[in-house]
């Protein structure tokens, strides 16, 4: 009996995770993206108005990411931490999932500028 | 289950069950990523944290986990991910503790894969608390799906493992 409990709640919260997966919106009308290190803003990037693909390097006492931008999409290019999870991430462009640096505190998320609200009405 | 080990007995077979663990655990360390996802992975040392679980009990299993999650992180050279590991490894224990006491141990395949969802959240709880943000929690429904295959399957190594050395009568 209690295992039948317990697995049907397993089993719910798996469907849940895939279900809302597979339903979830990925699309960002105006994606911006937010580079924040231990919480606090250092950038904003509006990456629709990005024209030419630029990089620049984030550094400081723990380490250096260099940050590779792309119109509609960002991403890690390179990290001197150890395990290069955020540079095997790749590109992101929409607000599944953000970019996540766990040694140097660093994050990288794709937001709604609200743009695409106005750009609408206008 | 045989009488519990005590003194120098039990003493030696958490040092032999902490080195299996750990030389388990730097094995599977050095396979190439399974995906991009951080935190998606087999777990396999944790078939010796759930058979000392169900074979020795809760403050063994305790004492194996916290001895491979400290050596772990000193042999793999990343001292900072042992804060993950800890927080990820303790919160299992305590789900663990939680269903040795629910459940039997022919029913250790749904344990495992439980404890290894509690796992992942215990990693993305202390990532969360790091990072400063909520926004790591995106990962949670994918590790949710991958914790609770790898679980069922690391559940289902260490029933078989504990019915093998039951019937040696060496459990």
């Amino acid at each position: 009996m209690k295992n039948k409990v317990i697995l049907f709640l397993l089993l719910g919260a798996v469907a849940a995770s895939a279900a809302y997966l597979l339903l979830r919106r990925e699309s960002v009308p105006a994606p911006v993206a937010r580079i924040t290190r231990d919480g606090a803003l250092l950038e904003e990037i509006d990456l629709d108005k990005v024209n030419k693909p630029y990089s620049f390097t984030l550094e400081d006492g723990r380490g250096s990411n260099t940050v590779q931008v792309d119109q509609g999409r960002i991403r890690i290019a390179e990290a001197d931490c150890p395990d290069q999870v955020c540079v095997n991430q790749g590109w992101i462009s929409n607000g599944t999932v953000p970019i996540i640096c766990l040694p140097h505190r660093l994050m990288i998320e794709i937001v709604d500028g609200g743009g695409g609200l106005d750009g609408a009405a206008g | 289950m045989a009488r519990p080990a005590k003194g120098a007995g039990r003493l030696t077979r958490l040092a032999l069950l902490t080195a299996i663990a750990l030389t388990i655990f730097m094995a599977e360390a050095q396979l190439p990523a399974l995906t991009a996802i951080p935190g998606v992975k087999l777990g396999l040392a944790n078939i010796v944290t759930v058979y000392v679980m169900f074979a020795m009990g809760s403050r063994d299993a305790l004492l194996v986990l916290s001895g491979r999650v400290l050596l772990g992180a000193v042999f793999s050279g990343q001292p900072m991910t042992l804060i993950y590991s800890a927080a990820g490894g303790f919160l299992s224990w305590c789900v663990l503790c939680l269903l040795g006491r629910l459940l039997t141990k022919k029913q250790i395949w749904l344990a495992s894969p439980v404890a290894a969802v509690f796992h992942n959240l215990g990693q993305l709880l202390a990532a969360a608390a790091v990072m400063r943000s909520w926004a790591v929690m995106a990962w949670l429904p994918y590790l949710m799906i991958a914790g609770t295959a790898a679980g069922l399957f690391t559940g289902a190594a260490a029933q078989a493992l504990l019915r093998r050395l039951d019937r040696l009568g060496k459990s």
